[in-house]
């Protein structure tokens, strides 16, 4: 392969990616496009693309049959409460995994990581007994805890994996200096580990908003999520195309934005670390 | 990723350092108890009332094995698992052979690089619910690809995967590739980032086509990368379930039924708990039996470090 880049293959290879980076993007393009027409253009044959009549129609009758924002208002709540709490609850076991390892950490973490890729369904009844005994079902503390528990084993490793870049040696210095454990914790480490923490928070954030199993299944009304939300207009609207399209994109849009605002974390963090 | 030992361990340090350790042990405990008691006991607890009748309530009356026998003589079961068995194969070659391919291609800076990747990482995004929604729209025959392709004049063109139950996994196959390549591709494109470029050089020099290069050298060095995107990619696909009933809700008939879907339903809409449990069961065995092996070789290689 010549890497030896000119700048004529260097703008072949541009267009050739944002050819596929459009053709990946398209589905949510289209679906933001449909849902500012009316029926009638949704379903039109060929299909319009731009020139049809905006019209802000459908996201009206969306919001009127069901009330978005106490969706949306969960979804926030689930996926920020469930991301702070295993973040509080992560950040000491990483960095003691991380700076003070023992013969068994690696075993821990392999161990951990390994429940993620349990069937969910295995736990899902004696979660369900427990939340009906603790009178759980279909309340957001509940939710928070679960949403908090099935992704707390890709915190702790993301964490891990991030902390472990910190060099050790500057500990050492900061111990040679006489630096207490708080200082050192405040000053040095947070600081450092700033930046991993940010992307491992995207990502459980979305990884908690888009978590359909679990929402879906213990909740009916109060607690419900906009994954609720979207689900509840699948089948009886499901010729109802624009409407569809403009409940799809009131639930994607906090992400997309979230993202396009956090780029460099979202890619850090939606490949659990792998790229840089 | 070497050992990590980056604790001091002067002799100086002694008291501090079983200090440290103390709390940071203090610090893991409630993390790994709450992973203990949730995981494991509400798993141990779902295997136990899998050798049970309980049918609307879990109760413990011991019926042996007679759970899984039925399970396995249930036509449904076997759909699913064979379904799934489907769909993880495919997928996992699909995504990786689109997703390298891809990255190969693109391995070259490209202009407003960080925009592109996000772009190609938006379909991991978003839910399965909405990716389900989207794609059983573009694969509806009345008004997706097919009357678009038959409005530009191809009459008999017909692709309508989703109310075929032969075909039925393929369309489920699409979206998940859809929502899952750009990932790959973006995890190996910065696998690929990281070699070297004298091994390219090297490998010219010697006159080697660049198709063995990759076999033959970058494969292998980019083996963490692919571990990593194979984790990913398997626990996405034990998973599957929102999608399937955002697209599909199982059908056409039964055609397009997954374990955990078997799992949900048996318990909570036919009320037939054992049988639940018996499938939840089996299904971690399965997972077990693909996991062991795998964490084995990770443990036999980290010791030889």
């Amino acid at each position: 392969m010549a890497r030896a880049v000119t700048t004529k293959r260097k703008t072949l290879t541009t267009a050739l990616a944002w050819a596929i980076g459009l053709l990946i993007f398209f589905p949510i393009l289209w679906t933001i496009l449909t849902s500012f027409k009316t029926e009638a253009q949704a379903i039109a044959n060929p299909p319009i693309f731009l020139n049809f009549d905006w019209t802000l129609e459908n996201y009206a009758i969306v919001q009127e049959r069901s009330d978005y924002m106490r969706f949306l208002w969960n979804s926030v709540i689930l996926a920020g409460g469930s991301t702070l709490l295993g973040i509080i609850i992560a950040v000491p076991a990483a960095w003691s995994m991380a700076f003070v390892p023992s013969k068994r950490t690696k075993d821990i973490l392999l161990w951990m990581l390994s429940t993620k890729m349990l069937p969910a369904v295995g736990v899902l009844y004696p979660i369900y007994l427990l939340f009906i005994e603790l009178g759980l079902l279909d309340s957001r503390a509940g939710l928070v805890i679960v949403l908090m528990l099935i992704n707390l084993p890709i915190i702790v490793w993301m964490l891990y994996t991030y902390f472990r870049e910190i060099p050790g040696e500057i500990l050492e210095a900061a111990r040679m200096d006489g630096a207490t454990l708080k200082e050192e914790l405040l000053y040095i480490l947070t600081p450092m580990a700033i930046p991993g923490i940010a992307s491992t928070v995207l990502l459980n954030f979305i990884l908690a908003w888009n978590e359909a199993f679990w929402t879906l299944n213990l909740t009916a009304v109060d607690a419900a999520p906009l994954t609720a939300f979207i689900a509840s207009y699948s089948s009886p609207e499901g010729l109802f195309f624009a409407k569809l399209s403009a409940a799809s994109t009131m639930a994607i849009a906090p992400i997309l934005i979230l993202g396009w605002f956090s780029q460099k974390q979202l890619v850090r963090g939606l490949t659990f670390g792998a790229v840089k | 990723m070497s050992s990590a030992e980056h604790a001091p361990a002067g002799p100086d340090k002694r008291p501090i350092r079983l200090f440290r350790n103390l709390w940071s042990k203090i610090a893991a405990i409630p993390m790994i108890l709450v992973s203990v008691g949730i995981f494991v006991g509400g798993t141990i607890w779902t295997i136990v009332y899998s050798f049970t009748d309980s049918g609307l309530l879990p109760r413990l009356n011991w019926v042996g094995l007679e759970q899984y026998e039925r399970l396995w003589s249930t036509r449904r079961w076997l759909v699913s698992i064979e379904n799934l068995a489907v769909f993880g194969i495919a997928s996992l070659i699909l995504t990786f052979a689109l997703g390298f391919l891809l990255a190969a291609l693109l391995d070259r800076k490209i202009r407003f690089e960080d925009t592109f990747r996000t772009i190609l990482l938006y379909p991991f995004a978003l839910s399965f619910i909405v990716t389900g929604l989207v794609w059983q729209w573009i694969l509806n025959p009345e008004f997706g690809v097919q009357s678009i392709v038959r409005g530009l004049g191809f009459e008999s063109f017909t692709f309508d995967p989703l109310y075929d139950s032969s075909k039925v996994m393929i369309g489920l196959l699409i979206a998940g590739l859809w929502q899952g390549t750009g990932l790959i591709m973006v995890i190996l494109l910065a696998g690929l980032r990281g070699i070297d470029e004298d091994i390219w050089k090297a490998s010219r020099v010697d006159g080697i086509p660049a198709w063995k290069t990759y076999v033959v050298i970058i494969i292998p060095m980019l083996k963490p990368v692919f571990i990593t995107a194979l984790v990913l990619v398997t626990s996405g696909i034990v998973k599957l379930y929102d999608l399937v009933v955002a697209m599909t809700s199982g059908g056409p008939g039964i055609s397009s039924e997954v374990p955990a879907k078997f799992v949900y339903d048996t318990l909570f809409t036919r009320q037939n708990l054992g049988q639940g449990f018996a499938a939840s069961t089996m299904m971690l065995v399965t997972v077990a039996i693909i996991l062991i092996p795998w964490a084995l070789l990770q443990f036999r290689g980290k010791k030889n470090d």
